[in-house]
């Protein structure tokens, strides 16, 4: 995921940083579709994750002559998306505490056993919190260290968050193994 | 036979190596069970790594990029007032700090004045040097600030220009209006510098 480039990268970041409405636009167009992607897999509608998007891209344009180039521009853009999208769940406190948590997934496990069901859809039926902290792990590669400092929480929470989350995930894609 | 949690197994494929994950490495080894759960584990991540990219259903970049001129307008005008603020302030300190010249000052004493303002604008200067502000990116409001005090002092060198070329009126009354315009430069010049300052610590340079 860190592939993502800008053509002619330097003198497009140096317009940008001249606040040059085209060059903005073309960081936009580079990254439009991970930030998307990544901003979806963690909000629950896409309402949300075009607001997340949107407010990334603002904060893109307002920041871009903090950007000091010492990682991917992509790596920058996504931390800021991933940012906006955490700050979207915490705002939006969708039913994704841990004690409705608790009482949720017992009974979607139960009804669920049976069931095949497909990684999107399983993934789509995390919680919101566990849903972010297995997709920013697993696909966009972030350590548990950067997780819990996005989310302001423990290192041992992104870890226990990661662990429910494929144990649920193995359940319902019906990988558990046999006792 | 107890097998790994997913805790542990999930720590096998962290970077580097935590305390337990020998044991545990080494229970995968001899465990059919926990070495297929890890591969599963493996796998599943894969899965999700190919999983399709979504793209957003409309063009979200007329609306970010309208906000973002409606922030500029906001910030180019809240630093021309700045700008011109620091400008007369500045002026308005120094001629508090060095005074202004009275009707009865002697020539001598001018020529001081003026010598010392001079001075005071090379300093400037070259503190403007060590910014280096045309080497450097400006953000729009910053570079809408600099421009503003950049003409003004422009304006200010035409005029002390005019005032100092061969007198055509008294030794005095020439050293008193090129000793308002060279304050008025300190000034702007003291201004410009602030901007410049501003701007660098705001980005960290």
């Amino acid at each position: 995921m860190d592939s993502y480039v800008v053509a002619d990268a330097d003198a497009v970041l140096a317009r940008a940083r001249s606040g040059d409405p085209a060059a903005l636009e073309s960081l936009y167009r580079a990254f439009e579709a991970p930030a998307y992607n990544l901003a979806r897999r963690i909000c629950r509608t896409t309402e949300d994750a075009e607001d997340v998007v949107q407010e990334a891209f603002f904060e893109v344009c307002r920041s871009i002559g903090r950007y000091r180039g010492d990682g991917s521009l992509w790596g920058w853009v996504r931390t800021i998306t991933a940012s906006k999208a955490l700050m979207r769940l915490r705002r939006n406190k969708y039913r994704d505490t841990d004690e409705l948590d608790d009482q949720i997934v017992p009974s979607i496990r139960r009804e669920d056993t049976a069931l095949r069901m497909d990684l999107e859809a399983a993934l789509e039926r995390l919680t919101e919190t566990a849903r972010a902290v297995v997709w920013l792990h697993d696909v966009e590669g972030y350590t548990h260290e950067e997780i819990a400092g996005m989310m302001g929480k423990t290192v041992s929470f992104s870890k226990s968050q990661l662990a429910r989350a494929h144990t649920r995930l193995r359940g319902w894609l019906g990988e558990e193994v046999p006792a | 036979m107890t097998h790994l949690t997913m805790e542990m197994l999930l720590a096998l494929r962290e970077p580097g190596s935590e305390p337990g994950t020998a044991a545990a490495r080494e229970h995968v080894d001899g465990c059919a069970a926990c070495a297929a759960e890890l591969e599963r584990l493996h796998q599943r991540a894969a899965r999700l790594k190919a999983l399709p990219t979504l793209r957003p259903s409309r063009d979200l970049w007329p609306a970010v990029a309208e906000r973002n001129r409606g922030e500029q307008r906001g910030r180019r005008a809240r630093w021309a007032g700045t700008a011109i603020g620091l400008g007369l302030a500045a002026s308005v300190a120094f001629t508090v700090i060095t005074g202004p010249m009275g009707g009865g000052g002697r020539l001598a004493e001018s020529e001081q004045a003026l010598t010392e303002v001079k001075e005071r604008s090379q300093l400037l200067e070259s503190a403007l040097d060590v910014y280096a502000p045309e080497t450097r990116v400006l953000d729009g409001q910053t570079a809408h600030a600099a421009q503003l005090l950049e003409d003004r002092i422009a304006e200010v060198d035409r005029e002390l220009q005019a005032v100092e070329l061969p007198a055509a009126t008294g030794r005095r009354q020439q050293n008193d209006e090129a000793l308002s315009l060279w304050r008025e430069r300190v000034g702007l010049l003291d201004a410009l510098v602030d901007v410049h300052v501003t701007r660098a610590s705001n980005v960290g340079l």
